[in-house]
């Protein structure tokens, strides 16, 4: 080979190389500002990561602290819960103590309730029985009258007189405490009646005593309620005769009797529920009346407000009133001034 | 004296208490009816002779209900079971009168029941008119309303 040839063929191979180098050195370039770039954008990740670690650790941090703020708040509901649980330990124990005074307030109630009864039991027979010895007194009393009275001084005579006469009273007492324990003693049997029947029956009853003391008596008692019939008789009799006996010297007696069924609100008394209907029941009199004072004591047991020798009477009658009215789950009241008659008021459950 | 044309009215007495046979013998003294009087003192007393005597009972039984060993809810009891004891007119004789007791003496079959009053002169007359009635020989038992006898009004003889 000729050297020209030799030095073309060497000057094209460098050309080439040359021209290799610098498609190398392009590529290279090229290269480079890949990288660069990528270094940019890796230097950009870089930088978020770090901000993303900031934040990371931020967040952690946080979530720390509520930890352990749930570590204290847990804490804290397990003592909440422990206490609950005490309390409800303490609660069962007081409900216990409840159950059984309850249970003891039931027992007393129902010993109370016996002894009420054996008490009534008692008076009952006890007065039975104090009817025998009374009435052989008052039998051999009226025989020494009828065959001795020549023989007895004329003080003997009013002794057995007065004798005769305490023994009477006594025989009443006795037999109006005989009604008034009955009045518990015996079965309660409730049946739906007139008043009116009632009144105009006792009224008839009572005719020869109204006739005798010029009395007028105005009823408008025409009013159905479940009532114990022959008690609602009694009570009536005890009221309509009280009015009759305590009358005014100088007024003839006037007693107005009225019965209607209103509600517990357009009624005047406080005890009564207000959406309830009652049958009311007024007895009212012009008599002597008595002071306010006693418009409660008048309904006990041998209370009396006057002398036996001007009005007589044993002080029981009122005190059986009001066991019949509580008997129908009623109430009583009494009102009056001194000289200014008296009314009494009725208010049993209607229906 | 009309009723002493009869023979005497034979009656038996059942009471334990000495005041109340004073009170009763001495009120038939006192009327116009011929009377014999037999007295037992308890229940069981006159439950034996009763039935000692089946052949020739008295006309009238006076019971007393009050009477130890025996009282005369039981011995009326007994009475109403035997077929012979149960025509014995019985008359009931009581201080006081309550309602239970009277009706069940009344459907034990009693005849009367007397209530007996205080006064001596209305013991006599219910005892008198109750012996007229079992003179009479009415021996239905009364509606109820007719079986209690109390005090009539005292007579003036």
């Amino acid at each position: 080979m000729d050297k020209v040839k030799m030095d073309n063929i060497v000057a094209l191979k460098s050309k080439q190389k040359i021209k290799q180098q610098e498609k190398w050195a392009a590529a290279l370039a090229f290269a480079n500002e890949e990288l660069i770039f990528q270094n940019g954008e890796k230097e950009k990740r870089a930088a978020e990561l770090s901000i993303a670690n900031i934040e990371l650790a931020y967040q952690n941090e946080e979530k720390e602290k509520r930890a352990q703020e749930l570590a204290v708040i847990v804490k804290e509901l397990v003592f909440q819960n422990e206490e609950k649980e005490k309390r409800a330990a303490e609660l069962l124990i007081a409900n216990i103590e409840l159950a059984f005074q309850n249970e003891e307030k039931e027992k007393r109630a129902a010993e109370l309730l016996t002894v009420n009864k054996e008490l009534l039991a008692f008076t009952y027979i006890s007065s039975h029985d104090l009817q025998e010895p009374l009435r052989k007194i008052q039998t051999f009393i009226s025989i020494i009258q009828a065959d001795d009275s020549q023989s007895l001084s004329e003080s003997g005579q009013h002794h057995f007189d007065r004798i005769k006469a305490a023994a009477k009273r006594m025989q009443q007492l006795i037999e109006d405490l005989l009604a008034f324990s009955r009045i518990t003693t015996t079965e309660l049997k409730f049946e739906v009646t007139n008043l009116d029947a009632i009144v105009k029956d006792v009224c008839a009853e009572l005719k020869d005593t109204i006739t005798e003391n010029h009395a007028t008596i105005i009823t408008d008692a025409v009013c159905e309620v479940k009532i114990i019939p022959f008690q609602f008789r009694q009570l009536l009799y005890n009221l309509i005769s009280n009015a009759l006996k305590f009358s005014r010297h100088d007024l003839a007696p006037a007693i107005t009797i009225t019965a209607n069924i209103a509600e517990g609100k357009s009624l005047k008394n406080t005890k009564l529920s207000p959406n309830k209907s009652y049958c009311h029941i007024a007895v009212k009199d012009n008599g002597i009346g008595f002071e306010p004072r006693f418009n409660e004591r008048i309904f006990e047991v041998f209370q009396r407000l006057h002398n036996k020798e001007v009005y007589a009477g044993t002080g029981i009658g009122l005190a059986i009133v009001k066991k019949i009215v509580e008997n129908h789950n009623g109430f009583i009241t009494a009102s009056s001034e001194l000289n200014e008659g008296a009314t009494f008021d009725i208010y049993i459950p209607a229906a | 004296m009309r009723y002493n044309q009869y023979d005497p009215i034979n009656i038996l007495l059942a009471d334990d208490d000495l005041d109340d046979f004073t009170f009763f013998n001495n009120a038939l003294s006192q009327i116009s009816i011929r009377t014999n009087v037999m007295v037992v003192k308890d229940g069981e007393q006159l439950m034996h002779h009763l039935s000692d005597n089946s052949h020739k009972l008295p006309d009238v039984l006076f019971l007393d209900i009050n009477m130890p060993r025996k009282n005369g809810f039981e011995c009326l009891a007994e009475m109403k079971l035997n077929i012979e004891l149960a025509k014995l007119p019985v008359i009931i004789m009581s201080t006081s009168v309550e309602p239970e007791v009277v009706s069940r003496l009344y459907n034990d079959g009693a005849k009367y029941f007397i209530r007996k009053p205080a006064e001596f002169s209305q013991f006599k007359e219910i005892i008198y008119q109750t012996l007229l009635l079992i003179r009479k020989g009415s021996v239905l038992q009364p509606n109820i309303s007719g079986f209690v006898l109390t005090a009539p009004p005292t007579i003036v003889t």
